[in-house]
């Protein structure tokens, strides 16, 4: 019973971790359009913002702020330079993204070198749940999942502001000459984006060895999380991440990690393919 | 109006300077051009899939890896009853490359199938599939692969050759790429390849016109496929060591970033784009360090947002098929 409980947990964490990681992708994806392929290095640069501001004197919570902050802005940055040219060539924003990929990880092995680094604990301490201990911090994350996947929900469905933007996604030349700045909708979007990037990689490093391929792992599932869930919906992409991490998890512990991704890798692809529109597309 | 002529000249001209390497470089560079020609027909099979029929494939080094591995277990004599001649090897590279693609797109293609970004993630996903794999697969080589594959060879058991010297090397592996380029050009400029381009340029109108567009992209991924197997086979001879690193995603995004940067669309500039990439990068990444991918990757983005078309595509682009170029004059 206690194994099994575990397992439950384990699938629970990774699941609203990995949820973390892809509300900023699918909010690019679903929302702009675009596939952003640099989305492991801003959770990168997340993480290691908390690494600058840890070595600077700073304590890990004021980094927890300041990552996504600094992360918004780099994203305006990369949005201003690169993005806003490829908008409307679709598969053009695959290839410039990856190559900020290329760029932005190369430029943090420059600036910190290939090994990887430690953030310590915060929350080092464990609890008793139902009978197992279990480390305060991974429950720590999961609230943050919950709380981000809920004010993503609420600043996008529930706001003025939110509308605008959905406005905008809809039918730009529409919400253009009702005078609404779709140009500004673009940045604040994309900005958003990275800032969840950012606060991913903030929030997850303590638990990670923070170096300069971490990135990558997070970006195919979260992928394949939005494509197996659908892209219109954020309901879409938490049944996405549920079912990656729920059978990554649960193959895992039967066989190894490797098996597991594998096969969890294989499972998405059949998915995919079966449910093109991701499986809550078909309601639509 | 006459069409740009050249393209047909500098088309020329580069082959010809191709042929004239071994008179212009030492015998190292030679050796070490010969086996990135293999990286030239491999930038050539993406340029045909993703320029010609518009797939962007981010798995397009399971091919390659799955034409060097077969290769080497043919070759190093580890498969019974076939033989270990390089032919041999290289035939079946080609063919289980190809089937490997077929059996991808016909799984992928088929009906309401995958396109766009979908098709990209998901072959970015298989490549992570293939690596994984082919790291632990113990008959294979692990995550160790396949040491010892052997050069070149010609002759039956008893009066075997190896070719060794880098000038008939290099000549070998140049033929062989102007093999895949005569191929691919010529299925780009019949009938069958302004298909092709239909189905990149609007499926759904395509489709429209009667054409079974699946048939079309599968066709198209199986034959990339191929190239890319021949193109891994001929690696494995030269480079003389198969690894998982020759089947997953970084090979994948490689090759991705040379055919972009030569041009997608002409096979000549995606081949080009190779030879340059990998030469540069031979003389300048002891000097430049990490600094040389950072500015790999920001000429990258560069080249996508500034030049679509590639450094290269439009000056090396050829002027269209004359049965496309209408009317010689005008119809009063």
């Amino acid at each position: 019973m206690a194994a099994v409980l575990i397992v439950a947990l384990d699938a629970a964490n990774f699941m609203l971790a990995l949820l973390l990681v892809t509300l900023g992708l699918v909010i690019l994806f679903g929302l702009m359009n675009v596939i952003n392929m640099a989305h492991g290095e801003m959770f990168l640069l997340g993480a290691y913002a908390v690494v600058l501001v840890e070595r600077q004197g700073g304590g890990f919570w004021l980094a927890l702020v300041l990552a996504p902050l600094a992360l918004a802005v780099i994203g305006l940055l990369i949005e201003e330079v690169v993005i806003r040219h490829v908008y409307h060539r679709f598969i053009d924003t695959i290839l410039a993204t990856w190559g900020l990929s290329i760029s932005l990880k190369q430029a943090v092995i420059i600036a910190f070198g290939p090994t990887a680094q430690q953030v310590e604990n915060p929350l080092p301490q464990t609890v008793v749940i139902l009978g197992t201990l279990y480390p305060v911090y991974r429950l720590f994350i999961m609230a943050v999942a919950v709380l981000a996947a809920a004010g993503t929900f609420l600043l996008f469905y529930r706001t003025s502001l939110g509308l605008v933007a959905r406005a905008v996604i809809a039918n730009r030349p529409m919400a253009s000459s009702l005078g609404l700045n779709t140009r500004r909708m673009d940045r604040m979007t994309f900005a958003f984006g990275a800032a969840l990037a950012g606060l991913a990689g903030a929030v997850m490093a303590p638990l990670m060895s923070v170096d300069p391929q971490m990135g990558v792992g997070f970006l195919i599932p979260a992928f394949l999380s939005i494509l197996v869930g659908g892209t219109g919906t954020l309901l879409g992409t938490l049944l996405g991440t549920t079912l990656i991490a729920g059978a990554g998890t649960v193959v895992a512990s039967v066989w190894t990690q490797i098996t597991a991704q594998i096969v969890v890798f294989a499972l998405a692809i059949v998915v995919i393919r079966l449910f093109p529109q991701g499986i809550t597309g078909a309601r639509r | 109006m006459r069409p740009p002529r050249v393209g047909i000249h500098l088309t020329v001209v580069v082959w010809l300077l191709l042929a004239a390497c071994p008179l212009l470089l030492s015998e190292w560079r030679l050796s070490q051009l010969a086996q990135i020609t293999s990286y030239g027909i491999f930038a050539m099979s993406l340029a045909f899939l993703w320029g010609q029929t518009g797939l962007l494939c981010f798995g397009q080094a399971i091919f390659f890896g799955v034409g060097a591995y077969v290769m080497a277990l043919i070759t190093k004599g580890m498969v019974t009853g076939v033989g270990d001649s390089t032919v041999i090897g290289l035939l079946a590279a080609t063919l289980l490359a190809a089937l490997v693609a077929l059996a991808a797109g016909l799984l992928v293609f088929r009906g309401r199938g995958l396109s766009g970004a979908y098709f990209a993630i998901v072959t970015l996903a298989a490549a992570v599939i293939a690596e994984r794999a082919a790291s632990h697969s113990r008959f294979i080589g692990g995550f160790n692969g396949l040491l010892d594959v052997p050069p070149l060879r010609y002759g039956g058991d008893a009066s075997r050759v190896e070719l060794l010297a880098p000038m008939p090397v290099y000549y070998v592996m140049l033929g062989a790429a102007g093999l895949a380029y005569g191929l691919l050009l010529w299925l780009e400029r019949s009938p069958l390849g302004t298909t092709l381009r239909a189905v990149r340029d609007n499926e759904p109108r395509t489709a429209y016109f009667g054409f079974e567009v699946s048939v079309y992209k599968t066709f198209s991924f199986a034959l990339s496929g191929a190239m890319a197997g021949f193109a891994g086979g001929l690696f494995a001879t030269q480079f003389g060591f198969v690894s998982p690193a020759l089947i997953g995603v970084p090979l994948s995004t490689e090759v991705l970033i040379w055919t972009a940067l030569g041009g997608r669309e002409v096979l000549l500039a995606a081949f080009l784009g190779a030879l340059v990439v990998r030469s540069v990068e031979s003389l300048l990444s002891e000097a430049l360090g990490y600094y040389w991918l950072l500015g790999l990757g920001v000429l990258f983005i560069a080249s996508v947002v500034i030049f679509p078309r590639g450094l290269l595509g439009r000056l090396l682009s050829l002027p269209p098929p004359r049965r496309m170029a209408g009317p010689a004059e005008p119809p009063r």
